[in-house]
C-alpha cells in the first residue's frame, strides 16, 4: 500500500472521532480527537492492524494557551498518524488508559503522568518509571514553569512500593546487577524457579536530555543528543539533523546522505559485533564474547580514520557531514571488510552450531509474530519473529533510496534466531557498505545552514541498529527548539521482555535481557536532582541500623 | 550440532602475537583526523564569536581586545571541552584546529586545563584586566 493509501484508510477509521484532521507533511495524517475518544480512536486502529505506537509526546502549550497537549504517534510504512488531544493544564487533566489494546503503552503513559502531571486513567502501573523516588511530589519537569530550584530533593512520603502485596516470593535485581553493566531494576516474582511476573524501574541513568535541549541553539543540540547513547551515537544525530534539516527546508547533498549512511553501516557492525560479545558473556561462553570484540576493534578503529573518533564520531552536522570519504580511505574500507565478512560468517556459524550455545539459546524467550506485533518489538528482536519492519525499507530515508538494503527475517522467534538475523543483517550492511564505497555520488559534502529554524513540526524516523528510534521536533522559530521528543527502540521492546520472561527459569533472565539489546542510556533521558549533601559515609553496622529503622523490624 | 566449534580459533590464538599495545611506552599513531587539543591563530580571527555561541560546552571565549589591530586572546577550558569540532566548522576563517598528535592531556592539576590563546602581551594585558576584575583564577597554558 502506498503512503497515500495509508494515510486514507487511517483518516477513514478516524472519522468518527475527528474533530479536525489535516496533512502537516505529505507522510503524516494529524487528527484532533476528544480525551474520552481516545480508546476507542487506539482500537480502531488497532483492529484494523493499522501501525504501531510508536511514541506519546507530551507538551506544554504554555501559561498563554492555557493547555497541555498529549500526541500518540502511530506509525505504518511511511506513513505516521498523530492523535492530538488538549488537555486543561490547571487542575487535574486526566486521560484514559490504552494500555488494554497496545501493552507497550503503559511505559509512555507512566513517562506522560510523572513529567507532565497527566492523570492516566486506568493505566496498569502509575508508578514513577523515570524520576527518582525523592522527587518532589506534585512537581513536573516537562512543564514550561519548571524551575531546577523545585527538584530539591524531598524524603518520600513512604517507602516505595516495592513488589506486590501478597503471598509471593520477589527477587530483586539491579539497579547494579549482574547482568549488564548499566544500572535498571527488576523484580521478578517467582514460584520455585519459575517466573510468575516481572516488573521494572528505570531512570537511573536520567540525564534530562530531552529538557535541556530546550536552553541550547539547533547546533549545540547535535552534541547533546550525540550523547545519548554510547553505542548508537551517530543514529541520534542523523535522525536530528534529518529532522531539522526537513523544518528548515534544506537540501542536503547526496554525497552527505551516502556519507551518512556508510557511517550508520559501520555503527550497525561495532554495535551488534559488541552485541555479540555481551550476549555470549551472559551465555557463560565468555571465549566467544573476548574474540567478538577483538574484531570489533577492526571496525572501530577504522571509523576513526573516517571520523576522527571512536564512539562520538561527530561527523554529521546540520546540512551535511563534515568529512569526506576519499579514495585511501576506500582501500582501507574493503580491507577491513573483508576480515570482517569473514569472522562474521565463523560467528554466524558458532552460533548455529555450538551445541553447548545452543542450550542456552534455541528455543529460549520464544515470541510468535502476533505477539511480537502486539507488544510493538522493534528492530532485530521483531525481526526475529518474523516482523518485517524496518525504516530503512519501510520509509527510505536518507541515501536508503539510493543504497537500499534487504531485510532479514528469521520465524523462529527464539533467542537462536536473534543471533542469526543479527549476524546475516551484518552480511547485508558489509555489501551495501561497498556499494556505497564504490558508486559514491559526487559534489560537496555540507550547504549552508540557517541559524533560526522555521516554526513547524517534524517527525523523523531512523533505523537504530536496535531498532526504529522516532525524534518528534517542533520549532517555535527561534535558536532552539520548543520541544523534543526522542523515542528509543530500547523502550519499546521492554513490553516484550517483561511478558515474556513469565515462565522461564530465573537463569533464562539475563539471556532474555541481553537477548533485545538495551540501552539504558537510551531510556533514560530527563531530569538531574541537585541535593546540598547527598555524600554520608556510614559503617557496616550503622547502615543495618539504618536499614532497620528506616524499614522496620522482619516480621 | 558439534561440541566446541570455537576450538579451531582458540589454537590460532594460541600461537599469534598479543594485540596489546603497550602505552606508555611505545606511543600508537593516532587517526590523521583524530581531534586533539584545540590551537588558535588570531592573525585569522575576526572576533566574531560564532565558536563560543555554537559550543555545546560552553569551553571557547574569544576575548576582544582591539578587533582593528587583530589582537585576540582565545580562551580555552580544555577539561569542559568535548572534542567535538564544531567551534572549527563554525569558524569562517580557519584559525582554529584541532591537531591529531596533541593527545596526552591528562593532569594531576585542574588549573593546566584553562588556557589562553593569542599573542604575549594580549595575554599580558588581558591577565592584567582579569586580575582586577578578580573573577577566578587563570593560568597561562
Amino acid at each position: 500500500m502506498t503512503t497515500e493509501t495509508l494515510l486514507q484508510r487511517a483518516g477513514e477509521l478516524l472519522a468518527p472521532f475527528a474533530k479536525g484532521a489535516n496533512n502537516p507533511e505529505t507522510n503524516r495524517l494529524d487528527v484532533q480527537i476528544a480525551a474520552s475518544d481516545l480508546p476507542t480512536a487506539a482500537s480502531a486502529l488497532m483492529n484494523a492492524s493499522w501501525g504501531y505506537l510508536a511514541a506519546i509526546t507530551g507538551m506544554d502549550l504554555g501559561t498563554e494557551a492555557n493547555e497541555l497537549e498529549a500526541l500518540y504517534h502511530f506509525c505504518e510504512g511511511a506513513a505516521v498518524t498523530t492523535l492530538r488531544i488538549h488537555l486543561p493544564r490547571e487542575g487535574c487533566p486526566e486521560i484514559p488508559s490504552i494500555s488494554d489494546q497496545i501493552p507497550a503503552a503503559s511505559f509512555f503513559e507512566r513517562e506522560l503522568g510523572e513529567m507532565l502531571g497527566v492523570t492516566v486513567v486506568g493505566t496498569p502501573d502509575p508508578t514513577r518509571l523515570f524520576l527518582p523516588d525523592d522527587w518532589p511530589v506534585g512537581i513536573y519537569p516537562m512543564r514550561q514553569d519548571f524551575k531546577q530550584e523545585q527538584a530539591a530533593a524531598v524524603e518520600p512520603d513512604k517507602t516505595p512500593e516495592r513488589g506486590w502485596a501478597g503471598n509471593k516470593f520477589i527477587v530483586p535485581i539491579g539497579p547494579q546487577h549482574p547482568a549488564l553493566k548499566e544500572p535498571g531494576h527488576f523484580e521478578f516474582s517467582v514460584d520455585g524457579e519459575i517466573i510468575t511476573g516481572a516488573r521494572m524501574r528505570l531512570g537511573y541513568v536520567h540525564r534530562g536530555i530531552e529538557k535541556a535541549t530546550e536552553a541550547r541553539n539547533w547546533i549545540q543540540n547535535l552534541y547533546l543528543l550525540e550523547r545519548i547513547c554510547g553505542i548508537c551515537s551517530h543514529t541520534h544525530t542523523s535522525a536530528y539533523s534529518q529532522g531539522v534539516e526537513k523544518l528548515a527546508q534544506v537540501e542536503v547533498p547526496e554525497r552527505a546522505l551516502a556519507i551518512r549512511e556508510l557511517v550508520a553501516g559501520l555503527e550497525r557492525i561495532h554495535s551488534h559485533l559488541l552485541w555479540l560479545g555481551v550476549a555470549a558473556h551472559e551465555a557463560g561462553f565468555d571465549t566467544l564474547f573476548m574474540y567478538s570484540w577483538r574484531d570489533r576493534e577492526t571496525v572501530m578503529n577504522l571509523l576513526e580514520e573516517l571520523t576522527g573518533n571512536r564512539v562520538n564520531y561527530s561527523i554529521c552536522v546540520l546540512g551535511g557531514v563534515k568529512h569526506d570519504i576519499g579514495a585511501q580511505h576506500s582501500v582501507s574500507i574493503h580491507k577491513a571488510l573483508d576480515y570482517l565478512e569473514e569472522r562474521i560468517r565463523y560467528y554466524l556459524d558458532v552460533a548455529t552450531t555450538d551445541s553447548g550455545f545452543l542450550q542456552r539459546t534455541r528455543g529460549i524467550g520464544m515470541m510468535s509474530l502476533e505477539e511480537a506485533k502486539r507488544f510493538g518489538t522493534l528492530g532485530p528482536v521483531a525481526r526475529a519473529s518474523g516482523v518485517k519492519r524496518d525504516v530503512r525499507l519501510d520509509a527510505p530515508y536518507g541515501a536508503y533510496k539510493r543504497y537500499p538494503v534487504s531485510i532479514i527475517t528469521d520465524d523462529r522467534g527464539d533467542m537462536e534466531a536473534r543471533f542469526v538475523v543479527r549476524m546475516k543483517e551484518l552480511l547485508v550492511t558489509c555489501f551495501t557498505i561497498r556499494t556505497i564505497v564504490d558508486n559514491m555520488p559526487g559534489g560537496g559534502i555540507v550547504t549552508r545552514f540557517p541559524r533560526k529554524i522555521p516554526a513547524g513540526e517534524t517527525v523523523s524516523r531512523v533505523e537504530a541498529p536496535r531498532g526504529e528510534a522516532f525524534y518528534y521536533i517542533k520549532s517555535g522559530g527561534g535558536e532552539s527548539p520548543t520541544r523534543l521528543k526522542i523515542r528509543t527502540p530500547s523502550i519499546c521492546n521492554w513490553t516484550s521482555v517483561l511478558n515474556k520472561a513469565v515462565g522461564h527459569q530465573l537463569a533464562d533472565v539475563p539471556m532474555l535481557i541481553a537477548g533485545m539489546d538495551p540501552c539504558f542510556s537510551c531510556n533514560d533521558r530527563m531530569v538531574t536532582v541537585r541535593r546540598k549533601s547527598d555524600s554520608n559515609t556510614m559503617t557496616w553496622s550503622e547502615l543495618r541500623e539504618y536499614g532497620i529503622k528506616k524499614y522496620g523490624p522482619r516480621k | 550440532m558439534k561440541i566446541g566449534s570455537i576450538f579451531n580459533d582458540v589454537i590460532k590464538s594460541f600461537f599469534s602475537a598479543p594485540v596489546t599495545e603497550k602505552y606508555p611506552f611505545e606511543k600508537p599513531e593516532t587517526a590523521v583526523r583524530f581531534r586533539g587539543k584545540l590551537s588558535f591563530d588570531p592573525s585569522k580571527c575576526t572576533g566574531c564569536n560564532l565558536c563560543s555561541k555554537d559550543c555545546p560546552a560552553n569551553a571557547i571565549e574569544i576575548v576582544i581586545i582591539d578587533r582593528a589591530a587583530k589582537r585576540f586572546v582565545a580562551r580555552y577550558n580544555m577539561d569542559r571541552c568535548v572534542y567535538c569540532a564544531q567551534c572549527i566548522q563554525s569558524c569562517k576563517f580557519k584559525c582554529l584546529d584541532m591537531p591529531n598528535d596533541d593527545w596526552e592531556l591528562a593532569a594531576l592539576n585542574k588549573d593546566s586545563f584553562a588556557v589562553n590563546y593569542g599573542k604575549d602581551e594580549d595575554i599580558a594585558s588581558f591577565m592584567e584586566r582579569f586580575a582586577v576584575s578578580k573573577a577566578e583564577p587563570v593560568q597561562e597554558g
